[in-house]
């Protein structure tokens, strides 16, 4: 059936196709970003196969082995004028970045190759890849093991055979020994010592004070000496301790070989993980992707960010928001609560809406610079004055920390909050505000016992787009107290448990640091999606949370029907 | 009398002969109205008006709409001081006292002089604790007397048999009649000495309106009860006195049974007959 142009236009199905197709580019732009950076962040963890391959290139020949990380088409013409001698018919020619790793040997671990040059590639199964503490993966052949320097086992071939693979064995149990150890010195160092010397430098700062303060009474000094000693006394202890268990940490060490056939002798101390990738079946290439994963997630960084995993990030990003929050939350309400309310409603009200909506305008790194001047240099460099001079002039409060930076953001949200809870404030029905008033109720108690808890979910509406607004915001931390690697988490068991001082680390800043100040480019590039994966992650899990809340508020404060 | 007729929940014909004994004259008044005006911004909505509202009885204020019935009403509570731009003249006595005097505590003349108004407003709270807010808000606390008061407010208000078993539910899960009781309920709870009805029942069914006629039959026992309504047989039912309002004056006041049987004043007539209004 042939419908007229105009007939269909007045019909209104072009609208519809309209709509439904910014619906359509929409979901799609929005399910494509997440899947871009899906795959490329967590295919990063999957335990891809090792090749060999011979690769001769101008006439040299060189023996690689390495994981295949990225490829593309060059154009040959470009290759010849690079001094490559490519065949004289050929367009384009396919390349391959392939991850060698072994950077202690070869100097770089990444490097491109033609896939044209490459020749009798294998994948052997004995060829193991190793993640190491620093200097990146290593790949090559396990040839022996050496204990306190004198070689107890090794094995010639490369050949997977039972013998081999015992020594493989014998390897892993060595490995398994290091990393127990490695976590209990960690478990000191971290634990036992820092909050040691924690104590000690509260201690110092006691003894600056009471020197400060002018007190000549020697007793006062007497103390802090006596529990300086037994700080000290216990530190004897944990120190010769740690000095055992680090002898027995490096005790082993392994001698592996290159593909190219090179002796390399390396502490099994220094490795963190050992795995055979072309020998391993999909059950175990999953769990090793889990294993992987949960790395990622719990364990703190190594080798300037660019491995191991990410956890103080997360924490710092979570706990940041949070204390957003806290202090956003009562702050809006009751600037929204006097404007709304209290305040005559005319000019300067008027003028006062426009100002905080404009200053939801204001660009983020403003907020930063303003931050760091008033709240660091001034609030803070004043607070330290008052309360904190026996530690200066190292500063306590007058440096950037976490304190100042969910202070910026909360005054960047600020106004969101204050919007979202007049609209809330002006929904309530004037009749349940009468009924109360008509019951003898002052404005204040109808204010606080039926008109705020029925605002309470546009107020966490406010809080919501606060949270969506606050936490992907990178600018003006990096003035206010994010830092690259944060030595400790700002909540710990020393007292006073928060410590609102420190410097903290942030997903977002995590994945410009790893992305763009990275020594190792090619290395990062994965982690950078990952983390931009587990940054979306993050926020909507803030979110949903954050929406549960308000509906459950909604379902019990649900409008009255009138 | 019928049979029918005595089927009736309220018997109409034996109110009526109980009208024809009262005489405003002989009654305590309670509210004493001394001209009243009332201007909002520069349009003045109450032209002086002088009136009595005599103790333990039901007035009715009739009239239509825009008259100021509704307007003269929320200044017995003070309810207008809400209002931007509202300024009122003269006084109004309760218990011989002016209630706009400059002394006189709001919150607690509105807990003596209770409203409840056109549309049900409970709110978003248990049963239980829409009837003890106004207590909660005297500082009122202690669970026994709130256990007490919410079950003899509710039973004043005709729910008690209808809630007693889900007092810790929320009030919004009710029928319109049942808010509409509850609110009463949580407006007696503080015992008042004046109960404002405005338009009580002009959002409810006729079933609901029946309960909250013969609820206001049984409550003028312990209370003065003003109620505005549109309805002239619901003025005629449920009032033994009875104001015709027109644009802002007082028409007409007396007796319900005389004013509906025989008005003095031609504007009282029309309107009853129907012929404006």
């Amino acid at each position: 059936m042939r419908v007229s142009f105009t007939e269909w236009t007045k019909s209104g199905s072009p609208w519809v196709w309209l709509n439904a197709g910014a619906v359509a580019i929409s979901m799609i732009m929005v399910i494509g970003l997440l899947g871009l950076i899906a795959v490329r962040g967590l295919g990063h963890f999957w335990p891809a196969d090792i090749m060999q391959a011979k690769y001769t290139e101008n006439g040299n020949t060189i023996v690689l082995a390495g994981e295949i990380a990225d490829g593309e088409n060059v154009p040959a013409e470009q290759l010849r004028d690079a001094g490559v001698a490519v065949p004289a018919d050929a367009e384009f020619m396919r390349r391959n970045l392939l991850k060698i790793g072994n950077r202690d040997v070869g100097g770089s671990d990444f490097i491109w190759v033609l896939d044209e040059f490459l020749s009798e590639k294998s994948k052997p199964e004995m060829l193991f890849a190793a993640e190491r503490r620093e200097w990146g993966n290593f790949y090559g052949y396990l040839r022996g093991l050496k204990e306190n320097g004198t070689l107890v086992a090794s094995h010639d071939g490369y050949q997977k055979t039972p013998e081999y693979m015992a020594l493989w064995h014998d390897f892993q149990q060595r490995l398994e020994r290091a990393l127990s150890i490695h976590d209990q010195i960690k478990d000191i160092e971290k634990g036992a010592i820092g909050s040691i010397n924690y104590e000690l430098e509260r201690l110092r700062l006691k003894q600056r004070s009471l020197e400060l303060k002018g007190v000549t009474d020697q007793s006062a000094y007497d103390e802090l000496d006596a529990r300086r000693a037994e700080l000290n006394a216990e530190y004897e202890v944990l120190q010769k301790e740690l000095l055992d268990l680090y002898t027995a940490f490096n005790r082993d060490s392994l001698i592996a070989e290159t593909a190219a056939g090179q002796q390399v002798e390396i502490d099994i101390g220094k490795v963190v993980r050992a795995f055979l990738p072309n020998n391993m079946g999909l059950t175990d290439k999953i769990g090793h992707y889990i294993a992987k994963i949960w790395e990622f997630v719990s364990d703190d960084p190594r080798e300037a960010n660019t491995e191991g995993g990410i956890f103080p990030a997360i924490f710092g990003t979570v706990m940041m928001v949070l204390l957003m929050s806290v202090m956003v939350t009562p702050f809006g309400v009751v600037a929204a609560v006097y404007l709304r309310e209290y305040a005559k409603q005319g000019f300067i009200t008027r003028l006062i809406r426009i100002a905080v909506n404009n200053l939801a305008g204001v660009p983020s790194i403003v907020y930063g610079v303003f931050g760091l001047g008033f709240f660091v240099y001034f609030l803070g460099g004043n607070i330290d004055d008052l309360f904190f001079p026996e530690a200066k002039p190292a500063p306590t409060f007058g440096t950037p920390g976490l304190m100042w930076a969910s202070l910026t953001l909360a005054l960047l949200t600020v106004p969101v909050v204050i919007v979202a809870t007049e609209e809330g404030l002006s929904r309530i029905p004037r009749a349940v505000r009468e009924g109360s008033l008509a019951l003898g109720a002052t404005k204040a108690e109808t204010l606080w016992k039926v008109v705020l808890p029925m605002a309470s979910p546009a107020m966490m509406t406010g809080v919501i787009l606060a949270i969506a607004r606050a936490a992907g915001e990178v600018a003006p931390l990096m003035l206010v107290g994010v830092v690259k690697l944060a030595p400790s988490l700002p909540l710990d068991l020393n007292y006073p448990y928060l410590h609102l001082d420190q410097k903290f680390m942030h997903l977002g800043f995590h994945i410009y640091d790893v992305g763009f100040q990275s020594p190792n480019v090619e290395a990062a590039r994965p982690l950078v999606y990952a983390t931009a994966l587990l940054l979306v992650a993050v926020i909507a899990l803030l979110n949903f949370s954050a929406i549960a809340i308000r509906n459950h508020l909604r379902e019990k404060y649900k409008a009255l029907e009138m | 009398m019928t049979s029918e007729a005595k089927s009736h929940a309220i018997d109409i014909s034996s109110m009526q002969r109980e009208n024809r004994t009262l005489q405003l004259d002989n009654e305590i008044h309670t509210l004493q109205v001394q001209n009243l005006k009332l201007r909002y911004g520069d349009k003045e909505a109450l032209h002086g008006i002088d009136m009595l509202i005599p103790k333990n009885r039901v007035t009715a204020f009739i009239g239509p709409s825009g008259c100021g019935k509704s307007t003269l009403l929320r200044c017995f509570n003070r309810m207008n001081d809400l209002v931007d731009g509202c300024s009122i003249d003269g006084q109004i006595l309760l218990d011989g006292k002016n209630i706009f005097d400059r002394a006189v505590d709001v919150a607690e003349l509105r807990r003596r002089v209770g409203m409840v108004f056109q549309k049900p407003n409970p709110f978003p709270k248990s049963i239980y604790e829409n009837v003890a807010y106004g207590l909660r808000i005297q500082g009122i606390n202690k669970k026994r007397v709130l256990d007490e008061t919410v079950e003899w407010a509710l039973k004043s208000a005709a729910l008690w048999d209808e809630v007693k078993d889900r007092l810790h539910e929320s009030a919004l899960g009710m029928s319109g009649g049942q808010q509409q009781r509850l609110v009463i309920a949580r407006t007696i709870a503080v015992k008042p000495e004046v109960l404002l009805l405005d338009e009580p029942a002009s959002a409810l069914d006729p079933i609901s309106t029946l309960k909250i006629e013969e609820l206001i039959h049984e409550l003028k026992k312990d209370f003065t009860i003003v109620i505005v309504t549109h309805n002239m047989q619901q003025a005629a039912r449920v009032s033994d006195y009875t104001a015709f309002m027109y644009m802002g004056d007082l028409i007409e006041f007396g007796v319900t049974d005389t004013l509906f049987t025989n008005p003095v004043q031609k504007q009282t007539e029309d309107y009853i007959t129907g012929r404006y209004g």
